[in-house]
């Protein structure tokens, strides 16, 4: 079974080179700008691992990680940050996230990362 | 001024009794005629008038006509008790006037070198405005003229509530910063009750009861005098002047007593000026230090908000160079990169990282501080930063060297923070060195200032002076590849614990960094004793 992930940011740049990366990897990748598309993403598309920008307009991620956590438990998140503030790292563990990494980002330890995290729900946690 | 007096001229035990000795003096006028000076002045005033009238009769017979009237009088066997008797009428007050004179001159020159000395110096300092050079000028000059074993001039300090050592003569340097006399102590109330009278230590113990004058003994001992004069100026306790002798028996008279009171009010004013000079001039620091670290926190502020929209742009499209070059290098198998290629890409990774470095920690910094503190070994962590870059500074020849206060408290602090000072500190110091030189890191507790130094000092090329006060700005470097945040960040965190830090250089001789932080003596000796306590109990608790 190919692995579902969802890449959250308001720059189109980051989620193509994201996107092409684990493709290239066996993963299945959607892509969404803000915190509605990201929503709606998880919906149909049901992915198990969400990387989602912090600083997006609109909706920012801490919001669309409430709403997303509250229908969606299971789902684990990464949020991606460019300002590491400490208020808003605390929030977003203290929401429900899974982890988090700044930019920018070290592919190769955001690919461990998604790995482990899937590697948890395949056991079942 | 200074009469030794042979024991035998020594007046009864109740002249002594006596402050400043002038009542027995106005009491007993047999006293005052036996004045050794007096004495002395009147006996020469009568030989002097004496040869002047046997001269003159002598030499008359030759001068004067012997015809008529004159010549019956020059003859006259009475002649010469005529002559004194018109000269001492006529002469007996100019000469004894020019007697006193010379004697004072040359036989007591010292009292008038001395008074014209002191009252020429009270003339100078009215147009000093610097507390310790007129405290120096005092002390030295009246130890000096007047050939005192010690003199120390003490001041009011309102501010602490105390009087301490100006200056001192004839003491040794540790005695003089150690004293410090309360408001409240017996010396101190017993001048207020005399008022601007010079206080003589044997009579004033004497008209104490025993315990009283003990106490009051132990303050004179510890100023080491005989004697004090108050400085009171418009009723108000300024500062005092407690000077010893050098010889045992030296007495003052009436009117060394006097002078002392004339010199008092004449320097009395100098030293309330320079008071409130100083004082002045610390207000004027203190308002340029609020305003310094005013407009820094200004300068902060600014740089959080310019820091954090920074790091938000910038760190996007770094990340989409770094994201880019990364995939391109993690391609495997035959889409393989050609090593030039590959070398490029780990390049550009890097160098995206570096530069979101730098924003980031601008953010972190300027932000303040929010992590945890706790009771931190300054000692321990000094050595951990040491150990960090002892590799870097042995391939440099660098020898550091570490002297630490064996009292050294904990320190309540961020322990990152307090790493963060040392790190730049020596990164800073290693990199003026060069190659080859001395670092020097001292750590000393001084427990009456309640505070704890830190100093780094290197042997390195040291700052020209008109960059000095540059060092602590935001993006200040000399340096090629660096920021420019390493001291701004050290002085942030400083200036965040309520400390201060400066820095002394010399163009080619190195630069040494002061930084001050306060450590209250109660909370680190408490803390302090809980450890003793905790870690060995019943062991006793160091004071």
């Amino acid at each position: 079974m190919t692995n579902k992930l969802l890449i959250v940011d308001d720059e189109a740049e980051i989620c193509e080179f994201l996107k092409s990366f684990f493709e290239d990897r066996d993963f299945k990748v959607a892509t969404a700008h803000d915190g509605a598309a990201a929503l709606d993403q998880v919906e149909r598309f049901k992915p198990e691992v969400v990387l989602l920008d912090i600083q997006m307009p609109g909706m920012d991620g801490l919001q669309t990680l409430k709403k997303m956590k509250e229908t969606h438990p299971h789902v684990k998140v990464i949020m991606v940050t460019a300002v590491e503030t400490q208020e808003k790292i605390e929030e977003a563990m203290r929401l429900g996230a899974d982890n988090y990494i700044t930019k920018p980002l070290s592919l190769e330890y955001l690919e461990k990362d998604v790995q482990d995290k899937i590697d948890l729900l395949a056991k079942g946690l | 001024m200074l009469l030794s007096v042979p024991n035998a001229l020594r007046l009864s035990g109740r002249q002594v009794r006596n402050n400043e000795g002038s009542p027995i003096y106005k009491k007993n006028a047999f006293f005052h005629v036996r004045t050794p000076k007096v004495l002395l002045q009147k006996s020469l005033v009568a030989l002097v008038l004496f040869f002047l009238g046997a001269l003159v009769s002598y030499l008359l017979p030759f001068l004067v006509p012997v015809s008529g009237a004159l010549g019956f009088l020059v003859h006259h066997p009475m002649l010469p008790i005529f002559v004194i008797t018109g000269i001492f009428v006529v002469a007996h007050k100019p000469i004894e006037r020019l007697i006193k004179k010379l004697l004072e001159r040359y036989f007591f020159h010292k009292k008038t070198f001395a008074q014209m000395t002191l009252m020429d110096l009270a003339g100078e300092l009215a147009v000093n405005l610097d507390m310790q050079e007129i405290a120096n000028l005092v002390v030295n000059t009246f130890g000096e003229v007047l050939h005192l074993k010690t003199v120390a001039l003490l001041v009011s300090d309102p501010l602490q509530n105390n009087f301490e050592v100006a200056s001192a003569y004839g003491w040794t340097i540790s005695a003089s910063k150690k004293i410090r006399l309360a408001v409240d102590t017996p010396l101190l109330k017993m001048i207020h009750q005399t008022g601007p009278h010079i206080l003589m230590r044997g009579p004033v113990l004497q008209s104490l009861s025993w315990q009283e004058a003990n106490a009051l003994a132990s303050d004179l001992d510890s100023l080491q005098a005989g004697w004090v004069i108050p400085l009171f100026v418009k009723g108000e306790l300024l500062g005092l002047i407690a000077f010893g002798a050098l010889v045992p028996d030296t007495v003052f008279d009436q009117g060394d007593f006097h002078f002392f009171r004339e010199f008092a009010a004449a320097i009395g004013p100098c030293l309330h000026n320079a008071l409130v000079v100083k004082r002045l001039r610390q207000l004027n620091f203190e308002l340029q230090d609020s305003q310094s670290q005013w407009v820094q926190k200004t300068k902060l502020n600014a740089i959080e908000k310019l820091a954090a929209g920074i790091a938000h742009e910038i760190h996007n499209p770094l990340a989409i160079i770094s994201g880019k070059a990364q995939v391109l290098l993690m391609q495997k198998g035959p889409k393989q990169l050609e090593l030039k290629v590959q070398d490029a890409l780990n390049t550009i990774v890097k160098q995206t990282r570096r530069a979101a470095d730098i924003t980031r920690k601008l953010l972190l910094y300027s932000q303040g501080s929010r992590g945890p503190q706790e009771w931190v070994s300054l000692e321990k962590v000094l050595d951990e930063t040491l150990s960090l870059i002892a590799y870097q500074a042995s391939l440099d020849k660098i020898e550091i060297t570490r002297n630490l206060d064996p009292d050294l408290p904990r320190y309540h602090a961020n322990m990152q923070e307090i790493r963060e000072i040392f790190l730049n500190l020596l990164l800073n110091a290693v990199e003026a060195v060069g190659s080859e030189g001395k670092i020097v890191v001292e750590m000393k507790y001084r427990r009456e200032e309640e505070l704890v130094e830190i100093s780094c000092s290197d042997t390195g090329r040291g700052i020209p002076a008109e960059y000095l006060d540059k060092v602590f700005n935001p993006f200040y470097t000399t340096r090629h590849e660096a920021v420019g945040l390493g001291l701004f960040v050290t002085q942030q965190i400083t200036h965040r614990y309520g400390g201060s830090i400066r820095v002394e250089s010399q163009v080619g001789i190195g630069s040494m960094f002061i930084l001050q932080l306060p450590c209250p003596t109660a909370t680190a000796e408490n803390r302090e004793a809980e450890k003793v306590g905790a870690s060995a109990p019943g062991s006793k608790i160091r004071k």
